[in-house]
């Protein structure tokens, strides 16, 4: 299992007015669990108020910059990626998961490919980390980038992006897409949607000559752009998609414990919700896991190999308490924060209430 | 470009998640509960298989069960590798099984999972003979490419890029049946052997009207219902055994 590693920050540099982007060293030690492909994400986690906050942000760094770099936008209301704007420093250590994500091709240094990327927003991140790295590491390839924004004034790596196209000269191109403000083109404003990608195949793009498109921003945005890609005849092999981490589900609240008093030898009420219907019944107290109970109980309850290892049966606690006979597939934080395999668990308090929906 | 939409929204629209960070909690379980029961079938399969070597009546089809055998455990693998990035403990998890395992060859086990093993019910039976081997691989080889068009087009997208890459291995195991099929010809034993293993491939297409499928569906697991699947792979098997001459 994916374990943490502290990772200490070396340089922070304002990249917009809510955007940083931090530079990070794994300890000697760690160097080789650090090695990352391009557009690859790091997982950091961090204690706000006694409750464990998991954030992913992906490394923006090509792979012969030989550093860790991450960009993190401000969210509304976000704790970590408003405490990485406003607090984190130079010296500050964090802890972070081995590299992970599969959003990438072979690299291959004798071909001669036509990349086309598109990123909303913050999206870029893992999208520049791909263009680094492609651009240093196939010298015959080249890459196309449409890249949409609000502003100018928010566009993160903006003069990195102008850098890259001078070293790269004729290999690397860049078309801005500003939501809310005017170009000279009246295409490039507004934004990315089916209208806009039939603009841009008419008269800037052609599908036909691209290897592989990376897409990675809003839902929205990258429905909009799949659909276009699709239609000019990409198929999904070659269409590579990365949501966006802030698609993340919030942080779980602490579960509540019940403090009723066990009464021997009775059964336990038991309130199941799954696919938004709830469920009460009465279960065995002994001998029946809630995963036994729920079924038996005719709910059609995710399981498989029911010996605590796969996690397919996860479910979270939300009154009452459960005592899982064995667990080979939660981490510490998920079970702290309520998550139960059901077919381990057997309740201890007289009812308890549980959730597959959450 | 900060306006998102809610996730059932976009997987209703066709979108396509990423990571386990992005996947909510059901559609994480039935994307579990969908890999599961393909490891589970591969492994199976692959151990069932195993002893189809044995059978081989020579060395090309040796070698072919040897194929199937062996790449069948790597597609399992393949697999399990993209649930270990939901937490599986991949080491337990392949042997928490015997997949070598087998029902008497008269049991009735429907399209029931047996108790926390979620193979396709059709690798509980066991395979007697090369003929049988042959045929079974021909028929499941045919509704694995049939599922397969399923498969490769799921809403994770991780776990679609796997399945994308196993599809045209998959497909070639089919081939090697069908070419060992041929080879057979049409005999009383082949024939018994067909008759056999068509309800319990058909089997593995799952219910009519199945009401999981509209969870699936609604997640972009799915898109095909049962019964159309069905079809389509009785379709096929009509076709290729009739080039056989059954």
């Amino acid at each position: 299992m994916a374990r943490f590693h502290p990772l200490k920050v070396t340089e922070i540099r304002r990249e917009t007015r809510d955007a940083v982007v931090v530079t990070l060293v794994p300890r000697d030690e760690d160097r080789a669990l650090f090695d990352f492909i391009q557009g690859q994400y790091l997982t950091f986690r961090r204690d706000f108020d006694g409750e464990e906050v998991r954030r992913s942000y992906s490394i923006c760094a090509g792979l012969d910059d030989g550093w860790l770099k991450v960009g993190i936008k401000r969210v509304d209301g976000g704790a970590f990626s408003t405490w990485a704007n406003e607090n984190l420093a130079p010296g500050d250590e964090i802890d972070a998961m081995p590299p992970m994500g599969r959003f990438h091709t072979e690299l291959d240094p004798t071909a001669a490919r036509h990349y086309l990327g598109f990123a909303g927003g913050s999206g870029i991140t893992p999208v520049l980390s791909i263009i680094r790295t492609v651009l240093a590491r196939e010298p015959k390839s080249q890459f196309t980038l449409v890249y949409a924004n609000r502003q100018i004034s928010s566009i993160m790596f903006r003069e990195e992006l102008e850098d890259i196209k001078n070293t790269y000269l004729g290999r690397f191109s860049v078309i801005h897409v500003l939501e809310q403000e005017g170009q000279e083109i009246d295409l490039f404003t507004g934004r990315i949607d089916a209208e806009k990608m039939e603009g841009l195949f008419a008269h800037w793009l052609d599908a036909s000559a691209i290897d592989t498109a990376f897409i990675c921003g809003p839902e929205p945005m990258m429905l909009a752009i799949a659909a276009a890609l699709r239609a000019h005849g990409m198929t999904d092999d070659q269409i590579k998609f990365e949501l966006f981490a802030s698609s993340q589900p919030g942080r779980a609240k602490a579960r509540a414990v019940s403090q009723a008093a066990v009464t021997p030898g009775s059964g336990v009420m038991a309130t199941v919700t799954l696919d938004g219907t709830t469920r009460s019944f009465e279960m065995a107290r002994d001998g029946q896991s809630i995963l036994e109970a729920a079924i038996a109980a005719k709910m059609d309850a995710p399981y498989s190999c029911k010996a605590g290892v796969c996690s397919t049966c996860r479910c979270k606690v939300l009154k009452g308490e459960v005592e899982m006979a064995v667990n080979h597939a939660l981490e510490d934080y998920e079970v702290r924060a309520g998550y139960v395999l059901s077919c381990q668990a057997h309740p201890v308090s007289d009812d308890v209430i549980v959730t597959y929906d959450e | 470009m900060s306006d998102t939409m809610n996730i059932e929204e976009y997987l209703a629209q066709g979108g396509v998640l990423t990571a386990p960070g992005n996947v909510p909690a059901r559609y994480r379980g039935e994307l579990m509960r969908l890999m599961s029961s393909f490891v589970d079938s591969e492994l199976a399969a692959s151990a069932g298989f195993a002893d189809a070597i044995n059978f081989a009546p020579g060395i090309k089809e040796r070698i072919a069960a040897s194929r199937i055998t062996l790449e069948k455990a790597d597609h399992a693998e393949r697999v399990l590798n993209v649930m270990a990035d939901f937490g599986t403990d991949v080491a337990r998890y392949q042997t928490s099984h015997d997949w070598a395992a087998r029902a008497a060859r008269d049991a009735d086990l429907g399209t029931a999972r047996q108790a926390g093993d979620m193979r396709l019910s059709v690798f509980h039976y066991p395979v007697t003979g090369w003929a049988d081997a042959v045929v079974m691989n021909v028929l499941q080889g045919l509704a694995t490419g049939v599922q397969m068009t399923e498969l490769t087009r799921v809403s994770y997208g991780p776990l679609a890029e796997v399945f994308r890459a196993i599809a045209p291995r998959e497909a070639r195991h089919a081939a090697l049946g069908i070419e060992g099929l041929e080879k057979l010809g049409a005999s009383d034993e082949v024939r018994a052997a067909a008759a056999y293993w068509r309800p319990r491939v058909a089997a593995g297409f799952g219910l009519a009207g199945s009401h999981r499928f509209a969870t699936l569906l609604k997640f972009g697991l799915r898109h095909a219902p049962n019964e159309e699947l069905l079809a389509r792979w009785e379709t096929l098997v009509g076709e290729h055994l009739a080039a056989c001459g059954l």
